[in-house]
Formats: C-alpha cells, structure tokens, sequence
C-alpha cells in the first residue's frame, strides 16, 4: 500500500522572542489632568517603574521610580517644592535627576544623580522621551498639534486605559491588517491604502456601514473616512469622520500606547468629537462617549485575539493583505541605533490594496446575514 | 531581530521603474490593475516635482499632502502596458 506521502513542505510559523529593547521615541504617558495633582503618580514603563510628578513650578517630571541612596520607592513619596522627596530618609530629587539634598547631611554625594525622561506636555497629555541612546529627541519627530484638542469647538478628550499582556508589535500590525477590520471590527473597507516614509506610517482607509449590523430604529451609518499616522513607535492620530445620512461627525481618536516590558504594554485611546448645528455641546460628548465605548468594544475584540494568537515573524501573506513585512521594516527603524536605521527603514513606501475581491466575498456575507435576519423577522 | 522578507516577492519581486516627468527610479509591483506598490528611495524622492510641490504646500497645511506622484503613475501605467511590469493577477493561474 502506498500512501500519497505528503512531501509537500509545512510551512512553519517562526518568531523570536519579542525585543528587550524598548522603542526610541515618543510615547504618551495619559492625560495631564490625571497627573499634575501635584501628589506623585507611579508609571510602569520601559522596564522599570516611574515616578511622574508635578512640582511646585509647574513643571511634569518623570525619573526613575527608585532613589539611589537606597531604593526607597519615590512614587510613595511626596513632593516638596519643586522636587520628590523620598520616603525612606527624605532625600529630594528634582526633574533633571539630580539630588538636589539630603535634609539630614551636610552636602550630596558624587554621582547623585537618577535617570530621567523629557517630558512634553501638550493638547492635554503628557509625553516621554525614551531613547536607550539618550540623546535628545530631535525636533522633526515631535508630536503634531491636534487643533480640536484645545478648542471650545470640540469636547474635551474622552479617554480610556487598559493593560494588555502581549508584545506590542500586535497593535503596530493593525495599521496594514485591512482584512481584520472586517472579520473583527465589523467594519466594510472600501479604500485602504499605506504610506511609511521616515518616522510616519499613516493608513487611509475609507469603510462602507454594515447594514446588516446597525440596530433596527437606529441612524443608520453610511460610512467613515479615516487617515490614521503613527508619528513615531506608538502615538497615532487618527482624522476619523463618520458619515451620517443628515450630517457627519468629525472626530480625533489617539491610539496610542507604551511598553511595560518586553510582553505586556499600556494601551490608551483618547477621542475627542467637533461639535455642530448637528451636535451641539451635550450631544457631541455624548457621541464621544459612545464612539468612545465603540471603539473600546474594537480593541476588546483585538485582545481577545491576540491574548491567544501566536507571535509570528513569518505571516503567510495573500496578495489582498497589506504590507505587513514593509512596516514592520520601518518599525525596527525604533529598535535600533540612530546611527543603524537602514535606508529601506525610512524610506517611501506606499500600498494601495484592490478591495474588489474581498469587497465582493463581504458583501455575499452581509446579505446572507441580512437574509438570516428578515427570515427571523427582525427587521 | 532581522524583518523577513515578503513571501510574496518571491515569486513576483518588485522591478524599476522610472518616471518619464523627472527621471526618478522607483521599485513598482502590480498585484491587480488597482494594487501597486512602490518602493522610492532618498534619490527618487529628492527628484519628484510634484513632491516638491506638495512639500511647498504641506508648509502652510501641516501635515504631509503627498498621496502619490500621477506622473509615475502613469509611468508605472506604461511599463504595463510595454509588458515591462507584470500584473500578478493575469500571470499566476488562480490556485483552486
């Protein structure tokens, strides 16, 4: 007997495991308002844990959680002045990671002096700088301005928080995975195209309504125009318009986040939606606020998968998937030396996906559920 | 930590392609007649007009206004239509 041996190759999944080095570049700690109360707040962040405070001259610092005299936990301490006293003997560090005394002796030893991170703050939220070079950051990657965030014309950011234990490369994929959107978002792309050059990558896609998803009574939703960018490793701005039949709703949504450690990180979105003859004050922070609880539903969706998703640095790609080796090429632009980002890192790339095949095979889906529900007579 | 390279160049890589306006070389693929990618480097970039242009603008919008350059686009048109660059759709047979 001869079986028909299989000696066609399995394809194997291969990964290394995720970096120890955490990304050059801009992250967003949170909202300034839920750190300048003056108190000191502990940030666990690129493998070590943070004290943010803001001192008496106004200034947000960020330094290393623990005191170098003798590891008392400067988080637990109080701030004194302009600096962070520690709670163990008292010893105050100011923002620029110096000691600046000791109450009790009469001077400071040499080498007093702790790791800090630079801050900006800015529209209302609190970045760092990390850099395992440490060098300073260089002006032309500094995080856009977002004009609604200050403006009386939009609401104020509605934010939101949560841990998430799994290497944060998965989000970063996010920005080419244009067939996730629908299998997991619910969402209909009809335009989906990259661009990666320097230290941007930006997703423009526009997305039809899924009329076989909307609630029965309800508006129903025509469409979005989205140009997402992440400005750096892990700050994107998304320019998010939602097409209604009467009016659209113009909205930010910052994804952003930053790493805990090698296998875990801190995912944060924030929203903010311009208000209009269609959506005066009251109305527009509603919709935020249910924007908002939609998108969070979204990421819940995205962890789910990836709580128990393996890590792969070989995908098996179709051609209708997007450029998910080309960007993680320009993501490792941040995982290495300044002085070792290669051409290919920075230079332009641009992908734009034919949506007509995967168009077709999703609206067969959505008329088949259109078709399940009118025959359980919910429509 | 080395990026692998994409499965699907293997079999159809990128080729060059040069724009007919401004000289400049690129790396074009077609997936389809409405896929394409193209790959520019600091050379090709530092050439493109109508990059410049849009760079001049971008100055008084803020963020970067330049989509694609439509005179390489053309050209990348061309090079199908020379048989210069092969669309992935019309050359491999479908699978199933």
């Amino acid at each position: 007997m001869t079986l028909q041996s299989d000696t066609d190759e399995i394809r194997q999944i291969e990964a290394e495991a995720a970096p120890t080095r955490f990304a050059r570049g801009w992250h967003c700690l949170g909202l300034t308002r839920d750190f300048g109360d003056g108190k000191p707040h502990a940030v666990h962040a690129f493998g070590h844990k943070l004290v943010v405070f803001r001192g008496g001259d106004g200034r947000l610092n960020v330094l290393d959680g623990y005191c170098r005299h003798m590891g008392g936990d400067l988080s637990q301490g109080e701030v004194k002045g302009d600096e962070i006293a520690c709670p163990f003997h008292d010893w105050r560090w100011g923002g620029d990671g110096r000691c600046k005394k000791v109450p009790y002796s009469k001077r400071v030893p040499k080498l007093a002096r702790t790791a800090t991170w630079t801050t900006l703050e800015q529209d209302g939220m609190l970045f760092v700088w990390n850099d395992p070079e440490r060098k300073p950051p260089p002006p032309e990657v500094t995080i856009p301005r977002i004009e609604g965030a200050t403006s009386d014309e939009w609401t104020d950011w509605h934010w939101y928080t949560t841990v998430v234990n799994i290497n944060c490369r998965e989000i970063i994929d996010n920005v080419v995975d244009m067939a996730h959107f629908f299998y997991i978002h619910g969402s209909l792309p009809t335009h989906f195209k990259n661009i990666f050059e320097g230290h941007v990558a930006t997703q423009y896609m526009n997305g039809a309504g899924r009329p076989d998803m909307g609630e029965p009574g309800k508006p129903q939703m025509l469409g979005t125009t989205s140009v997402a960018s992440y400005f750096g490793p892990s700050f994107m701005i998304d320019d998010l318009t939602y097409h209604y039949e009467e009016a659209d709703h113009q909205t930010v949504l910052i994804n952003c986040h930053y790493p805990i450690d090698a296998n875990s990180f801190v995912l944060q979105y924030g929203i903010i939606v311009k208000k209009s003859d269609a959506l005066p004050g009251d109305l527009a922070l509603e919709t935020a606020i249910g924007l908002g609880d939609y998108v969070k539903m979204g990421f819940e969706q995205d962890v789910e998968i990836w709580k128990n998703k393996a890590r792969i640095d070989n995908p098996l790609l179709c051609e209708e998937d997007g450029p998910v080796y080309q960007l993680r090429r320009w993501y490792q632009q941040f995982y290495v030396d300044v002085a070792d980002v290669a051409p290919d890192m920075v230079d332009r790339f641009e992908y734009e996906l034919d949506t007509t095949s995967p168009r077709e095979e999703w609206m067969k889906v959505v008329e088949g559920n259109l078709a399940d529900r009118s025959a359980a007579g919910t429509t | 930590m080395a990026v692998r390279p994409d499965n699907r160049l293997a079999d159809s890589p990128m080729v060059p392609v040069c724009c007919r306006r401004c000289g400049a070389s690129v790396l074009a693929r077609k997936s389809s007649w409405n896929q394409t990618s193209v790959q520019w480097d600091a050379e090709a970039s530092a050439r493109c007009l109508e990059r410049r242009e849009a760079e001049n603008l971008a100055a008084y919008a803020g963020r970067s206004l330049f989509l694609a350059c439509s005179a390489l686009s053309d050209a990348i048109i061309e090079a199908v239509r020379h048989g210069d660059l092969p669309v992935v759709d019309e050359t491999v047979p479908a699978t199933t």
